[in-house]
């Protein structure tokens, strides 16, 4: 007990020492911060698709009226940034559960589809959107985040605003899964029929799963939109929705520390990989491959198994 | 508490359930038997709310349950097990059973995002409140085990402990004795009386006639989805229409 809470000291100092350490190395705190986004998006993922057990293929949509939302409210509306995101944000969760009502009805591979059909038509809206508000093709710029006055332009200070957004919205997902919403969530996965018969309304608690992940997944593109300060479509295709799947599974589902591990897996490996971008869907292809034949617990679930392992043996 | 009256079910030309009535005492053990596929799961998921029935009314308790949904029922106070196993299998024995007290919890999801003092009280009161009902059925050692791990006859009991859970007036037991031992057997006799004096009524379908026999103070039987007898154990073993169902005499 005692060593576990000194590895979370130790754990928390190194988080908080990453820009110092890497002071020469910009670039690496940058990917840290990207990280940290992709953190936010997929945990919002897990809550629908480990948790509660709905395929979405299309949160990139939910990344996309976050980023652009955001980017939207606080150019023709001049709000300020952070008040902006959080806009955006529940705007997503309000389309997440509008979009979910009907969809609650459909199983796996049909609202597998549904949700591609959806990713598409918010990507066609932000490529060719009325009046050409958000650029286009062209894409448009941004500003950074102000925080009353402070604003986070480098990427050190943004590195300390991702994590403590981490840090937030993993809190609030812990809570919610060990919570009866959470239960709800898991039993709905497990067998719907027995949910159902046990007193619950998977109607309702599919919708709250879709709507809280599209606030979540809507946040992080926000954040995303002012770290680069630049948003076009291309960001935001069907691509983007395979890449956190992929980042997902290769983690492990329903479990905190699983979106952490494939986010930070798949972006290095991305940046390692940077020559042969043009394969990236060939490379995810590969890896969905791998972990769906040889661990499907992802990388979270392989550490499970031989925690587990030791402690029957001890 | 529960009246059925004149109930038929259709799937396309296929009569499953064909004009059936019973009403059912508060507080007693009721059985309902009937060769295979004579449609008495079919006639549970018709008062459990699977089906809505195409003529006639099911009264539950006054409140008329023609449309509603499971869950609502439910949360009238009917709770149910299942023919094959239907537990939460990737969640533990306990959660499973806190599962079952869902539709008894208040605190909503803000407070569970915010971690409220409330909320906390209340999954702690959840959760001991489960381990009690474990211990009504003798699988508290089990607690935080992977229900899907239990042994068969560990796997019926969880299953009766999570639909307890809810304190529903009426249990619906589908074949609860399906694949014990005869240890077993007498485990769920016991734990059947135990259920029946804390008031709950229990209607439940099970093959095993010594253990029906033994324990129900009335059975109905069904044959081709009709009425065919209705009586207390004796009445039904002397009723020859039933035992030419059973033995397929003319």
């Amino acid at each position: 007990m005692k060593l576990k809470s000194v590895s979370k000291i130790l754990l928390a100092i190194l988080l908080l020492l990453v820009p110092l350490l890497l002071r020469n190395f910009n670039y690496g705190i940058l990917i840290c911060g990207f990280i940290g986004i992709y953190i936010i998006a997929i945990s919002g993922l897990d809550l629908v698709f480990g948790y509660c057990g709905q395929i979405s293929m299309g949160h990139a949509a939910f990344f996309a009226i976050g980023a652009y939302g955001s980017a939207l409210l606080h150019k023709y509306l001049h709000l300020p940034i952070l008040f902006t995101m959080v806009i955006a944000a529940v705007i997503a969760t309000l389309i997440g559960a509008l979009l979910a009502y009907p969809a609650s009805k459909l199983v796996f591979h049909f609202l597998s589809l549904a949700t591609v059909a959806f990713g598409e038509i918010v990507y066609q809206l932000v490529a060719q959107s009325p009046g050409g508000i958000t650029g286009n093709f062209t894409g448009f710029y941004t500003d950074s985040i102000n925080l009353l006055g402070f604003k986070i332009n480098t990427n050190a200070r943004f590195y300390y605003f991702a994590l403590i957004c981490v840090c937030i919205f993993l809190l609030m997902k812990h809570r919610l899964v060990k919570s009866k919403e959470g239960r709800a969530f898991l039993a709905i996965r497990e067998n719907s029929h027995a949910a159902d018969g046990m007193g619950i309304d998977v109607k309702r608690y599919k919708v709250i799963a879709f709507a809280t992940s599209a606030f979540y997944t809507a946040f992080a593109g926000s954040m995303y939109a002012h770290y680069v300060r630049f948003i076009s479509p291309e960001t935001f295709s069907n691509r983007q929705s395979v890449m956190f799947l992929t980042m997902l599974l290769f983690g492990g589902t329903a479990s905190l520390s699983g979106p952490i591990m494939g986010a930070a897996a798949v972006l290095l490996l991305n940046e390692g990989l940077r020559f042969a971008e043009r394969y990236q869907m060939l490379i995810y292809g590969f890896m969905l491959l791998v972990v769906i034949l040889l661990m499907p617990g992802g990388i979270y679930g392989i550490i499970k198994k031989q925690i587990d392992k030791r402690r029957v043996v001890s | 508490m529960l009246t059925v009256k004149d109930v038929t079910l259709r799937f396309g030309g296929l009569t499953a359930v064909n004009n059936v009535s019973l009403t059912i005492k508060q507080g007693t053990i009721n059985g309902l038997i009937g060769p295979n596929g004579a449609g008495k799961t079919t006639f549970f998921n018709l008062i459990s709310g699977v089906y809505t029935p195409n003529e006639g009314e099911i009264v539950f308790d006054g409140v008329k349950l023609n449309g509603k949904k499971c869950f609502e029922i439910n949360h009238i106070g009917m709770s149910r097990t299942y023919q094959v196993i239907n537990l939460f299998r990737k969640m533990t024995v306990v959660e499973n059973v806190m599962v079952g007290l869902h539709p008894k919890m208040k605190s909503g999801y803000f407070s569970a995002i915010l971690g409220t003092k409330s909320q906390r009280e209340e999954e702690k009161e959840v959760l001991e409140k489960a381990l009690d009902w474990l211990d009504f059925v003798g699988l508290r050692g089990n607690a935080y085990e992977m229900s899907g791990s239990l042994s068969y006859g560990k796997q019926r009991l969880l299953e009766i402990v999570r639909a307890l859970a809810s304190n529903p007036k009426l249990l619906l037991l589908d074949e609860p004795a399906a694949g014990m031992n005869s240890k077993e057997k007498e485990e769920l006799f016991d734990i059947l009386r135990k259920i029946q004096n804390l008031g709950v009524t229990i209607l439940m379908i099970e093959h095993d006639m010594k253990l029906m026999m033994g324990i129900t103070d009335y059975i109905f039987v069904l044959n081709y989805g009709k009425k065919l007898a209705e009586g207390t154990p004796v009445q039904i073993q002397n009723n020859p229409e039933v035992i030419a169902a059973y033995l397929g005499e003319d």
